[in-house]
């Protein structure tokens, strides 16, 4: 933190390999991160998982996931490796396609949140006490009072129908604790010497705001971002068994939903293998997420 | 009398929240809402008729006085008329909210308690392996969506071992409400022990690093009972926060999966109803007086911040 113009450390010179303590916040972290065993196995997780997504994106594999390809409830087989659900349609190629569904709204949720809240947080902070630091406190603290799933449920009654309307419900929820953290931050940065000497030599405040102090808070920024990205994935399913969710496609939310017939009947394999999915992803990327936090939170000693 | 001048100004600083969320609730579900001219009308009406309908239904008067209407059907508690069931919407309240406490005390009691408990283990072996596997415990069961938890248990209990009931809520006495509470109260603890432990643990170890705890040790205390004087005590305020916020939430968004899962007439079955027909009376209604709740118990909070922890000051920003 002590050159504020600067986000990422330099690389280092091949004399620093041999490595006294490394200083810098992001030097420090990720020495911590890689002696973080659980979170590089969920960082490594969450690759795999992407490069389905991308493989589901370039139409490698997971194309046929709407098709009626076998009979109902078909057990695993080589033609269809985890099953077929009640409409016959291949139940591994649809849980396939929604990774690449959970990884557009994780992705979408996350950046726009994030950015959003990173922007509105820092005017807040940098603003304190003035009259549009109040405005946008007080649109935060409206926001956090309406329960999440009530307040999808309005915007999409509100929006009709629209398929947007869970992404845009979910970025105008989460992005007030990422500007609340960011605001808090702001206050205590732009009191510190290397923002008063940006004011003495006369930069604009949009420049000491945006070039100074926004990218100081990138920690935080992308911490949030990872919690957000788990929320949303975590939401998405609540929200398509509320018939709220995912309008056209695929998800685990949808296969989920649509399962709960099938296990009153005694069949699983819809349930489990969505369930599964799933739970792997979230687990690795809260994981990941830990081991962010523990990494860059200086208040967090080291284990 | 200086609390009590505490307590009115803190209810007057909460009244830009409360119209703030009754604005949203307003645009989002009244202004924007569904349009019912066309539901009221005949086949081929006329300009004539369609603008006498929509002046009976208040659309063509401006925004202002609108929304100082549906300020009032707050304030009274009359939000008219069930689109669905022609139902008056504040007696489905009185008649399902009690359901949906019945439902969701015990979960709630049980989850707060036992993540208390698991927090102050994990943090008095903080480090150890009883503390690491607690704490992976918690994160698998964060890992775990809700709706997973109440299927998984529902085919457990219900359909394979076949000690529950699958569906319904016929409670009459004692043993029926066990039997028909059971299911859902396991599945939302342990969907809510997870987060609960996780945030315990975290406010019980910076208690448990301070000075005065050494202390207590020095001097040969119980371990018992300096976890439950000196950390759980002084921590109270931290966790009475956290557990009062998840109050509104609990009720609506825990109670409406179980119920509509579990077919409970409670309000969150009247809710998922609601939304999936697009009853907007309802809908409106259960949205606003929530964020209003919340409002209430952030004002609540802070007051009794006061009355517990003498160090608030009265006169400044409280929070």
């Amino acid at each position: 933190m002590s050159d504020p113009g600067i986000i990422l450390p330099a690389p280092e010179p091949a004399a620093a390999r041999l490595r006294p303590e490394r200083t810098s916040l992001w030097g420090r972290a990720l020495d911590q991160f890689r002696r973080d065993h659980a979170a590089i196995t969920g960082l490594a997780i969450v690759a795999v998982f992407f490069l389905m997504a991308v493989g589901v994106w370039f139409g490698w594999w997971g194309t046929q996931w709407s098709q009626a390809l076998g009979g109902r409830w078909e057990g695993p087989s080589g033609g269809h490796w985890l099953g077929t659900n009640l409409l016959g349609q291949d139940i591994f190629q649809r849980a396939v396609y929604s990774t690449r569904t959970a990884f557009e709204i994780g992705l979408i949720v996350a950046i726009l949140s994030t950015l959003l809240g990173g922007l509105l947080g820092a005017l807040s902070g940098f603003y304190s006490s003035r009259w549009i630091d109040s405005v946008l406190l007080w649109l935060m603290g409206t926001l956090d009072s309406i329960p999440f799933y009530l307040f999808v449920a309005a915007v999409a009654v509100a929006m009709a129908g629209n398929p947007w309307a869970m992404h845009i419900a979910m970025v105008a929820t989460f992005w007030t604790t990422t500007a609340r953290l960011v605001r808090g931050e702001v206050i205590k940065l732009k009191n510190l010497e290397f923002v008063e000497a940006a004011h003495a030599i006369g930069l604009g405040q949009f420049r000491i705001i945006f070039r100074h102090l926004l990218p100081n808070t990138f920690h935080i920024l992308l911490v949030q971002g990872t919690i957000v990205f788990v929320s949303a994935i975590k939401a998405e399913v609540i929200l398509s068994f509320l018939g709220l969710g995912v309008q056209d496609g695929v998800s685990w939310g949808l296969m989920i939903a649509e399962s709960t017939q099938e296990v009153l009947a005694g069949q699983y394999m819809n349930f489990i293998v969505a369930s599964s999915f799933m739970f792997v992803l979230v687990m690795a990327f809260n994981l990941f997420s830990d081991g962010l936090q523990d990494a860059l939170d200086p208040r967090r000693a080291p284990r | 009398m200086e609390l009590l001048s505490y307590v009115i100004r803190k209810l007057i600083g909460g009244i830009p929240l409360i119209l703030g969320v009754t604005l949203i609730s307003f645009v989002l579900m009244v202004y924007f809402g569904p349009d019912k001219t066309f539901e009221l009308l005949s086949k081929n009406p006329t300009e004539a008729e369609i603008a006498q309908v929509r002046a009976q239904l208040g659309y063509d008067r401006p925004f202002l006085v609108r929304y100082a209407e549906y300020l009032k059907e707050m304030a009274t508690l009359d939000f008219g008329f069930s689109d669905s069931t022609g139902e008056r919407v504040s007696s489905i309240l009185s008649r399902t909210i009690p359901v949906s406490l019945a439902l969701l005390a015990p979960g709630f009691v049980l989850g707060n308690l036992l993540g208390i408990v698991l927090g102050l283990v994990a943090a008095w072996y903080r480090g150890g392996w009883v503390d690491k596997l607690i704490m992976g415990g918690a994160v698998v069961g964060m890992s775990i969506s809700f709706l997973v938890v109440i299927v998984a248990f529902q085919a457990l209990f219900g359909v394979v071992l076949g000690w529950f009931p699958v569906r319904g809520w016929n409670v009459h006495d004692l043993p029926s409400y066990a039997y028909y509470v059971t299911v859902p109260t396991l599945a939302s603890v342990f969907v809510a022990l997870g987060y609960n432990t996780r945030f315990f643990r975290a406010v019980l170890v910076e208690e448990i690093n301070r000075d005065h705890v050494r202390t207590a040790r020095a001097f040969g205390a119980r371990p018992a009972e300096i976890l439950f004087r000196n950390v759980l005590m002084n921590a109270m305020i931290p966790i009475v926060t956290r557990i009062l916020f998840s109050i509104p939430l609990i009720v609506v968004s825990g109670s409406l999966l179980i119920e509509s899962y579990f077919g409970i007439p409670g309000i969150g079955k009247v809710t998922f109803d609601a939304i999936t027909s697009g009853d907007q009376p309802i809908l409106k209604a259960v949205v606003g007086l929530t964020a209003v709740l919340f409002v209430l118990i952030l004002i609540v909070t802070d007051i009794l911040y006061r009355v517990v922890d003498p160090r608030v000051s009265l006169t400044g920003d409280a929070r």
